[in-house]
């Protein structure tokens, strides 16, 4: 319902994964390879070589430090906020207008969301059957959706959800004069459980 | 029910109702992802720190840079069992990411054909509908009923009241009938399992 976006997330657990296994291998190979340890040691060491003249060749006006490191320090700056605003992104697209329509030459029609969310709230309030019922809009695709979720008493049958859910959303249509597309979602809770049945003799 | 709105047509509607109903029954696996960028943002925080430090003349939290790279460089003379001790690690930590990754990861959960919504209804909420219909058709206490829900079977555990037989092919019928009015999709196939073993009634 929400924007994430779910092909990135799997792409970076992939690519995590895949750079894990790679390290995995190398080290397995190390342990197991006497040829490829001696390897490694001289590519290490000519590697390690190159990096302290490096360092020692780029000095910082008069500091004894290299400004690689300022660069270095910049990259990491760098990833650390593409990876925040990648979990940042994370279940948004929340919309505040149900409706903005271009109504006359001169002004825009906008209706706010919370007209729709209160009135299924107070429609569907009423019913002793659900234990809670959560309106909440949608941006998907551009277009506005209406997310019903509500929680029901333990073995209260889906179609009776259905039927009175679509009964509110019918209603709703018919003030609106237009449909909102909507996603009704039935979930028992945790309090589903504790109820308890007591037998009537 | 009021045909109004209902008879306007709902086609324009389908593909948005297609992409919400894919990605409500899928998970979107933000919490690997989470942990796997909590992770990376550690370890990035930890570096720079390092640098920092170093440039700054103060003494390392861990170690500074140099004895990262010098530890990078000689890890082939690490002893071989701690070498695959560590692989072993990385290599379960990387198949369990490389799963998440590639799986489709299906929710607990069942679409019901409706004509005005798209609707998503937890497999425990079905079981819970089932366990009570099961319990009242086969006379028995519904805390004796225990109802599994896959995503093409729903499985009736029941557990008699001893001294009362159960009608297995009645509760089965029963069953039946209710998932054929909710019109799920997938369908589910029923089975009713009834135990060997009485209880004592309550």
């Amino acid at each position: 319902m929400n924007n994430t976006n779910r092909a990135l997330n799997r792409s970076v657990i992939l690519v995590t994964g895949l750079a894990l296994l790679a390290v995995a291998t190398l080290l397995g190979l190390l342990a197991t390879q006497a040829t490829l340890r001696d390897a490694w040691a001289s590519v290490a060491d000519r590697v390690g070589g190159t990096v302290a003249d490096w360092l020692q060749s780029t000095p910082l006006a008069n500091t004894r430090n290299s400004w690689i490191w300022i660069i270095v320090l910049t990259l990491l700056l760098g990833v650390v906020g593409l990876l925040l605003s990648f979990i940042l992104r994370q279940g948004r697209g929340h919309s505040g207008h149900l409706i903005s329509e271009q109504t006359s030459d001169w002004g825009t029609t906008q209706v706010d969301s919370t007209v729709a969310e209160q009135a299924l709230q107070h429609a569907l309030g009423e019913h002793p059957e659900f234990l809670s019922t959560r309106v909440s809009t949608y941006r998907v695709s551009r277009d506005a959706v209406l997310k019903v979720s509500v929680t029901c008493r333990r073995g209260t049958s889906p179609a009776d959800v259905v039927h009175v859910v679509e009964q509110a959303l019918l209603a709703l249509d018919e003030l609106l004069g237009l449909r909102i597309p909507a996603l009704l979602q039935i979930s028992g809770g945790f309090r589903v459980r504790t109820g308890h049945t007591t037998r009537v003799p | 029910m009021n045909s109004a709105p209902a008879d306007r047509s709902s086609a324009p509607m389908t593909p948005i109702y297609g992409r919400i109903s894919r990605r409500e029954l899928h998970s979107p696996r933000s919490t690997v992802a989470i942990i796997v960028a909590v992770v990376a943002i550690l370890i990035c925080a930890w570096l720079g720190t390092e640098i920092v430090l170093l440039m700054i003349g103060q003494p390392a939290l861990l170690a500074t840079p140099t004895e990262l790279a010098t530890g990078v460089a000689s890890v082939s003379t690490v002893p071989a069992s701690l070498l695959t001790t560590i692989a072993l690690a990385c290599a379960l930590i990387a198949i369990v990411l490389l799963i998440v990754a590639v799986t489709p990861g299906r929710r607990a959960r069942h679409l019901i054909d409706s004509e005005r919504t798209v609707t998503v209804v937890d497999d425990e909420v079905i079981a819970s509908a089932l366990a009570g219909r099961a319990a009242r058709v086969g006379g028995i206490n519904p805390d004796n009923t225990r109802v599994s829900i896959s995503r093409r079977l729903a499985t009736v555990h029941l557990v008699p009241t001893s001294g009362q037989p159960v009608q297995r092919d009645s509760v089965q019928q029963a069953v039946r009938d209710q998932l054929d009015g909710l019109h799920l999709r997938p369908t589910l196939q029923t089975r009713v399992v009834v135990a060997v073993g009485g209880k004592v009634g309550t």
